[in-house]
């Protein structure tokens, strides 16, 4: 891994996406939109709204970063440029730690328009710090990230990767202990449920949000999810030279 | 310098070379002339290590093709592979870095060489999306030359190009074969292919005939231009 080729990476999608101004619109106005929506949906139910905000606050933080993700290194393999980028001595660290550098910014920038919309728009009770729940959401933020680059190696189209959604997104928001919790899931479900990122990142932003629990009562999801990232980062590294 | 030795390569059951060989010298222009899916792109492909053959054996400045050979090896694809929504200069310069001129100054002087060999400076800051056909062509050659490279594959770089373009940029590839460049052209134009020191015919992923331009047209019974001789030749390799 060269320092100059991943910051050269990471400068370069930074600013291919702050050029495209209505993608920045969007990356800010989607996730305040939905999350009002979700706020105003349950605007007479506050306890409900109070126990969904954390599972909502992760699902859609996945939601939408895997999207961002996804779509843009789709382009760049559709477009060729991603052969072009290996036939450089750049190493796939490089590819992968520079993606996930310059996504980062607008995937915080995202995951922080649905936290705080959530806290405070909508006036979610929550204990324990926002900062904790920050960092858990920076873990899920690098799962999301290596699960778009993963993903899209199997898609052909930026239709097909917005097609994976309901195959590799909703069944985590159905099995993740958002609408119900996980151990009240039949039984072959929980065992589905273990092997799910959502899950363990849903099961934290509870902990912090509703119990008031530190990131030292939430070490064994962080360390699951951490697992997750890097097994996903392994996985999207060996399929970034993979020719469709 | 390019050396291919029985090489077969095939997609599933559908086989796209077999037993292929080439040997290219030194500031050769070779020229692998063909119709569309006569299997010039796969070749390439092999060529840049993209691909691996089944069988045979494929050496470029004395190595197999591999990563570590990226660095001698300048590549422009039939598709251009650009970012569109950079600069021509961002995109020299980005993949500049990739080849690891990353120290600023000197990475400068070299793109804006570059942009001035490539008649492209007024460009510069065109975002690659605002060029026509034949400026795009000269970008991709642009990040395809800007590392140095010994050996340059240029797969239909004249493609969309209009005359004046095309002689210019083939006065480039002239200036770059005298200071030792090797390079290997695949085509279907027969103008560009009379324009190779060596071409080599290519049909249904086999060499049917190679040399000058000059003495391929003799072999074809003194064929009076590339394009009869091609036919000529496809002809009688057919027939045997």
């Amino acid at each position: 891994m060269t320092l100059d080729r991943t910051l050269a990476i990471t400068t370069r999608i930074i600013f291919q996406m702050i050029r495209d101004h209505r993608s920045m619109i969007l990356i800010f106005l989607a996730p305040t939109v939905v999350m009002c929506l979700v706020g105003f949906t349950f605007s007479d139910q506050e306890d409900t709204l109070n126990r969904l905000a954390p599972g909502l606050i992760a699902a859609f933080t996945l939601i939408f970063t895997f999207m961002l993700t996804g779509v843009s290194f789709l382009g760049e393999r559709a477009h060729g440029t991603l052969d072009r980028l290996l036939m450089t001595p750049v190493g796939r660290v490089d590819i992968l730690v520079g993606y996930l550098l310059g996504f980062a910014p607008f995937a915080i920038a995202q995951a922080a328009v649905v936290l705080l919309v959530t806290v405070f728009g909508l006036q979610v009770h929550y204990q324990g710090e926002l900062w904790q729940a920050a960092i858990l959401l920076l873990v899920l933020i690098v799962v999301a990230v290596n699960l778009g680059i993963f993903i899209s190696t199997f898609a052909r189209s930026e239709f097909q990767v917005i097609q994976f959604i309901p195959l590799i997104l909703a069944p985590q928001i159905f099995l993740s202990g958002i609408i119900l919790p996980t151990d009240q899931l039949p039984s072959y479900f929980q065992v589905v449920a273990k092997i799910l990122p959502l899950r363990y990142a849903v099961d934290g932003l509870q902990k912090i949000m509703l119990e008031g629990q530190s990131l030292s009562g939430v070490a064994t999801e962080l360390i699951i999810l951490g697992g997750i990232a890097l097994a996903l980062l392994i996985l999207a590294g060996y399929t970034v030279r993979y020719q469709r | 310098m390019i050396f291919m030795e029985n090489v077969t390569f095939s997609y599933g059951k559908s086989e796209i070379c077999s037993g292929l060989s080439i040997n290219i010298p030194t500031g050769e222009i070779f020229g692998l002339v063909g119709a569309s899916g006569s299997g010039k792109t796969t070749i390439m492909r092999l060529l840049i290590g993209s691909i691996k053959p089944h069988y045979g054996n494929i050496e470029i400045l004395g190595k197999q093709p591999s990563p570590s050979l990226c660095k001698n090896i300048g590549y422009m694809p039939q598709s251009q592979a650009l970012y569109e929504d950079l600069t021509v200069h961002h995109n020299i310069d980005f993949f500049a870095r990739m080849f690891g001129l990353g120290e600023p100054f000197h990475r400068r002087q070299v793109v804006e060489r570059i942009l001035d060999n490539l008649s492209l400076w007024n460009q510069r800051n065109t975002l690659v999306d605002k060029l026509s056909g034949g400026q795009r062509q000269r970008v991709s050659l642009a990040i395809a030359l800007v590392h140095s490279p010994q050996v340059l594959i240029l797969d239909e770089p004249t493609v969309g190009l209009d005359p004046r373009l095309r002689a210019s940029l083939w006065n480039h590839f002239y200036s770059l074969a005298k200071e030792g460049v090797t390079i290997i052209v695949s085509t279907h134009v027969m103008e560009d292919a009379s324009r190779c020191g060596q071409v080599g015919f290519l049909h249904l992923g086999r060499i049917i005939a190679s040399g000058s331009p000059r003495e391929l047209m003799t072999r074809a019974d003194n064929s009076s231009n590339l394009e009869n001789a091609f036919l000529y030749l496809l002809q009688e390799g057919e027939t045997k």
